[in-house]
């Protein structure tokens, strides 16, 4: 089996690998270049294929003919025995006694599955209707419910912001009395603290003073009893 | 209507065309009446079809009309020698004995190809010669994937068989 493989594939290569001239040459795509020209020039050596086609589509009409004819045979064999084995026209007024009630039933039959099956349609196709209905007007509202809450929410940001304003104004004009009373208590203060400072130097200049009138009233220190 | 600049198109495609005729037929003067059959071949293809692929379209041309001239050619039961180009020999750097069994290997496979049915050995030449796959060999030939396989299976078994037996002769 390998030995076979070996041989088929061996072939295969050597005509693969086989040494192949350079080309095609000039000459040769000249030549072919001249002869695809000519080949377009005539159009009839073109239209074989056609030809070919019709010729082959006229074989077959060929042999249509069998099969027509066949068909043919077949129609007037059964038309002829199709008349031959027919049972004679039935009598009209017993055809209609009989056919008459039975049309009418199943006339009534498929009116009223008709308008059940209308009914259905309809009764469906309102359900629909009413549906879609209700959708519309839930959306409508929603909007509108919508439209309405966003407006009243915006009234409310306003109104929250015009509180939050004052609020702040007023927080304002506090700190700026606070600021101002600290300032005028802190003024208020450091004249006293001045005032009291200056009191505190006379006091201790007049004490000073004292002190030196009295100093000549003390013994010495030697003079001190054992 | 399609416009086709045939100079452009040989001029591209030209060498792999002339390639796969001369591997296939072995000499200079059938390989240049292969090359033209094989644009001729086109030009009255592009006339009834729009060509989407040159290349696998030449291909595939080349192929065939090579095999027929393949048949022709062993039909007219002419000697193996008269067919041999003995400028090519020359670039062949192998010994003599191995050239002439190699070119003996090669004659027999075109001969055997010829024995094939046309679509068996232009789906064998597309699949081992061309390198083309299934899909597309199917695809040039009008064929289904799995009919180009069954085809590519029967070729192989042929010619394995008729190689196998010419050998042994």
């Amino acid at each position: 089996m390998e030995d076979k493989k070996d041989i088929m594939e061996k072939a295969a290569d050597v005509l693969k690998n086989e040494k192949i001239p350079p080309g095609p040459s000039q000459e040769l795509v000249n030549e072919t270049l001249a002869r695809l020209a000519e080949t377009s020039e005539h159009p009839e050596t073109i239209q074989l294929g056609s030809r070919i086609r019709f010729r082959e589509r006229l074989r077959a009409i060929h042999h249509l003919y069998k099969v027509a004819a066949a068909v043919i045979l077949l129609l007037v064999g059964g038309y002829a025995v199709g008349r031959l084995s027919a049972p004679r026209p039935p009598d009209l007024k017993e055809l209609q006694a009989v056919l008459v009630p039975a049309i009418r039933e199943e006339l009534l039959d498929e009116i009223n599955e008709n308008l059940q099956s209308s009914y259905a349609s309809l009764t469906d196709s309102l359900d629909r209707k009413y549906q879609q209905d209700l959708n519309r007007v839930g959306m409508q509202i929603m909007a509108a419910s919508n439209t309405v809450t966003n407006e009243r929410l915006a009234e409310l940001a306003e109104s929250f912001n015009a509180y939050q304003t004052q609020e702040r104004q007023w927080f304002t004009n506090v700190l700026e009395r606070m600021e101002s009373n600290r300032l005028q208590d802190s003024a208020v203060l450091s004249n006293a603290l001045v005032t009291v400072a200056q009191q505190t130097k006379e006091e201790m200049e007049r004490t000073k003073q004292d002190i030196v009138q009295l100093l000549p009233y003390t013994q010495p220190v030697g003079s001190t009893p054992d | 209507m399609q416009v086709i600049d045939w100079n452009i198109i040989i001029k591209e495609h030209g060498p792999s065309v002339w390639k796969t005729a001369y591997r296939l037929l072995g000499n200079r003067a059938d390989a240049a009446d292969c090359f033209q059959e094989t644009f001729v071949s086109a030009l009255s293809f592009c006339r009834r079809q729009r060509v989407r692929n040159y290349s696998a379209l030449l291909a595939r041309l080349a192929t065939a009309r090579a095999i027929d001239q393949l048949r022709r050619r062993f039909r007219q039961a002419q000697s193996k020698t008269d067919f041999m180009d003995c400028a090519v020999e020359e670039y062949d750097n192998t010994g003599p004995y191995e050239q002439a069994e190699r070119q003996e290997l090669a004659d027999r496979v075109r001969q055997s190809l010829s024995a094939l049915t046309p679509q068996e050995a232009q789906v064998f030449c597309l699949r081992y010669l061309n390198d083309m796959s299934y899909r597309e060999i199917a695809k040039q030939l009008g064929i289904s994937t799995n009919s180009a396989g069954v085809l590519l299976h029967r070729a192989r078994t042929r010619l394995r068989q008729s190689v196998e037996f010419s050998t042994q002769e």
